[in-house]
């Protein structure tokens, strides 16, 4: 499993670094909000879902999707804005989806998936299916009522979901000590039905237990559950590039968890475990030349059609 | 699949709010994914009587209660047709809605677009427009123009007891998107004949009816403004053999251009009235309609009627001033036929239309 969770996050991070690379270049036309820093938190609390389990994420949600696909076709083609996407060019990096995956949609209005979620979780008991789902948002979104609506519906419908909040202190570009009058959203949500659990780790393996715990924890109490993560935002809110010497933030904070980067710990940890460096070079090749291919095939696949354009406005 | 409904109660009368009584019944016992979710639809009230006992025949799983949340509850609907569930959320009063219009809009209207097609959000909203009794400002308004300005939403506001049950099981039986239906409280205790005649299952309700036909001036309304019309229409035949032409928008969001088109170009004069503000709405987008295709039609201004451009008042005086009466509309449609403020038609003694609808009790 050790092996299976560094492609992942491998994967999340060179596709990432990919992006950087081939930006400048203007045929990627969408905003990009990157995940680099929160790989822990999506290849772990992914790993946990089956692929049957729904998930929910924001505008920020390159890490989930690769994390819930491993495809990264279909991710090009819809970052170029192609017709060979599933999503035909008209979603772009903000609103990727993948249903056969269980990747069910995301919203740029912060916080305006949660309740979505929500919702799916109630349909999911009613069907008595036995899926989880897990609602992605930041620290960002907590500051919206509709977190708390959602927090209160889940809570008295005891659904099986779990709230994953990726907290880098940050909306934005604001801390949140400037915007939120308490000292510890665990603490509150702990006020509710629900069960919740935190972390500070960035190690992918820690994570990924802290996921099926939760899981158990939502069977064995019929309460969702809160997963309190936290992580470091590596660049700009938005944009490929990092704004350390913008003045909100300074790169020393950067530089601590740096120190402890969710691929360089799990890469660490394969060496330690016995794993041959020519092995890990082979895994990172790999998928280095299967980015490099998806890309190629994005940069010459056609755009949709006109009439397109018109396509599933009503039902 | 065929309309059981409206062949049930083809060649009867029923009222507004039994016809919404029947379709939610209806719904819950034909399609098993269906769940009723609102404030209120499981109380001793049942939303006005149109959810009563649902509770206790369909279970409390189906057909429950929600906390005032309305975003909230609002993503939830989403969330569960998402997953194959066919929810039916409901609202005392469009103004609530506009709580929830962050999922309405931003979410409910273009998920199916923004997401490539790959998903399918097929749900119901049910919301009423209050009116009199000190109703006020937020108790009061008619949002219709506000929904059917963004692309993704139907919009239907059912004048009569047919299009409820024409319109309401299509929505859950054969459309698979998002339906925003508009009802009027001073309709629901009035009686409707419902029409003997075949329905093409296959055929979209979502479309405009005309229920009058005339030569002398086309009347497009919407909601208890075609109850309205209708009124006026009836006096002016009987008091001067003025011919009125009715239409009933009926789907907001999807007119029926062609009908409204052949109507101007027949009568040469257009009145518009509806239950909103003037400014952006109904009037305003008929008036675009008419002015792309069949402007040189036009014989005479469009007039529009609608309510008066201020927030709805609560004394019983101002809010009569508020809203169009029967008096001031046969007037207008008298003004505009012949050409003449003075034309010396007498009209109607009614300055109140609550007054008129707490009494009359119809049938249509």
């Amino acid at each position: 499993m050790n092996i299976a969770l560094y492609k992942k996050l491998f994967l999340l991070r060179k596709a990432e670094e990919k992006i950087r690379e081939h930006y400048h270049e203007d045929e990627m036309k969408t905003p990009m909000h990157m995940s680099m820093g929160e790989e822990a938190i999506a290849v772990g609390v992914c790993h946990a879902l089956s692929v049957d389990d729904q998930i929910f994420g924001t505008y920020r949600s390159h890490a989930i999707y690769l994390a819930k696909t491993g495809d990264t076709d279909n991710f090009f083609a819809e970052m170029y804005g192609k017709d060979t996407s599933f999503q035909r060019g008209k979603a772009g990096s903000m609103h990727l989806c993948a249903p056969e995956s269980g990747f069910m949609g995301t919203s740029a209005i912060v916080g305006g998936i949660i309740p979505v979620a929500v919702g799916a979780a109630f349909a999911n008991k009613q069907k008595g299916n036995g899926k989880y789902t897990a609602v992605f948002f930041g620290d960002g979104a907590i500051d919206e009522g509709v977190f708390w609506e959602s927090i209160n519906l889940a809570s008295i419908m005891k659904l099986p979901i779990l709230f994953v909040c990726e907290d880098n202190n940050l909306a934005v570009h604001t801390h949140k000590s400037l915007r939120q009058g308490y000292k510890s959203i665990t603490d509150i949500v702990s006020q509710f039905e629900f069960n919740v659990l935190s972390s500070e780790t960035t190690d992918v393996e820690l994570i990924h237990k802290l996921a099926c715990n939760a899981k158990e924890l939502i069977d064995s109490t019929q309460k969702p559950c809160f997963l309190n993560l936290k992580y470091y935002r590596y660049l700009e809110h938005v944009g490929i590039g990092e704004d350390f010497d913008r003045g909100y933030r300074s790169k020393d904070e950067f530089l601590k968890w740096y120190a402890v980067d969710p691929i360089a710990l799990q890469r660490k940890k394969l060496i330690e475990k016995g794993c041959q460096e020519e092995e890990i070079q082979k895994i990172e090749t790999d998928i280095d030349n299967q980015i490099n291919n998806s890309i190629k095939l994005a940069k010459s696949a056609p755009f949709a059609d006109e009439c397109i354009l018109y396509e599933n406005v009503f039902a | 699949m065929n309309n059981d409904l409206l062949t049930q109660y083809s060649g009867g009368v029923i009222t507004y709010r039994e016809a919404l009584y029947q379709a939610m019944h209806y719904s819950l016992s034909k399609n098993p994914n269906v769940i009723i979710m609102g404030q209120g639809v499981d109380d001793h009230k049942g939303l006005f009587g149109t959810t009563l006992g649902l509770a206790t025949e369909f279970g409390n799983d189906r057909v429950f209660d929600t906390p005032l949340a309305e975003e909230g509850v609002t993503g939830i609907a989403i969330g569960a047709s998402l997953n194959g569930l066919y929810p039916i959320l409901t609202h005392m009063r469009t103004d609530f809605v506009l709580v929830s219009m962050n999922q309405i809009i931003n979410l409910l209207a273009k998920y199916k677009y923004m997401f490539g097609g790959l998903f399918e959000v097929p749900m119901f909203i049910r919301m009423v427009i209050g009116r009199s009794w000190g109703q006020g400002a937020q108790h009061s308004q008619s949002l219709q123009s506000l929904f059917a300005h963004i692309p993704g939403l139907t919009v239907i506001m059912p004048s009569s007891s047919q299009s409820i049950l024409e319109c309401y099981p299509y929505s859950y039986f054969r459309h698979r998107g998002p339906v925003l239906a508009i009802e009027h409280r001073l309709m629901y205790d009035i009686k409707f004949k419902v029409e003997n005649i075949p329905v093409d299952a296959n055929k979209s309700p979502f479309t405009s009816y005309k229920v009058r036909s005339g030569k002398d001036v086309s009347i497009v309304a919407t909601s208890i403004m075609v109850l309205e019309a209708e009124r006026a229409a009836h006096h002016l035949a009987s008091e001067a053999g003025i011919e009125c032409e009715i239409i009933d928008l009926n789907c907001i969001s999807h007119p029926d251009k062609f009908m409204i088109l052949k109507s101007v170009e027949k009568t040469g004069k257009l009145l518009i009235a509806d239950t909103s503000w003037q400014a952006y709405g109904v009037c305003a987008e008929v008036c675009r309609i008419v002015c792309e295709h069949s402007v040189t039609a036009l014989k005479s201004p469009v007039v529009t009627v609608g309510m008066q451009p201020s927030t709805c008042p609560t004394a019983k005086t101002l809010e009569d001033m508020f809203y169009p009466n029967l008096t001031e509309l046969t007037d207008s449609i008298a003004r505009l036929v012949t050409g003449n403020k003075d034309h010396g038609i007498p009209l109607p003694d009614e300055h109140s239309m609550a007054d008129v609808y707490k009494k009359f009790k119809g049938p249509f």
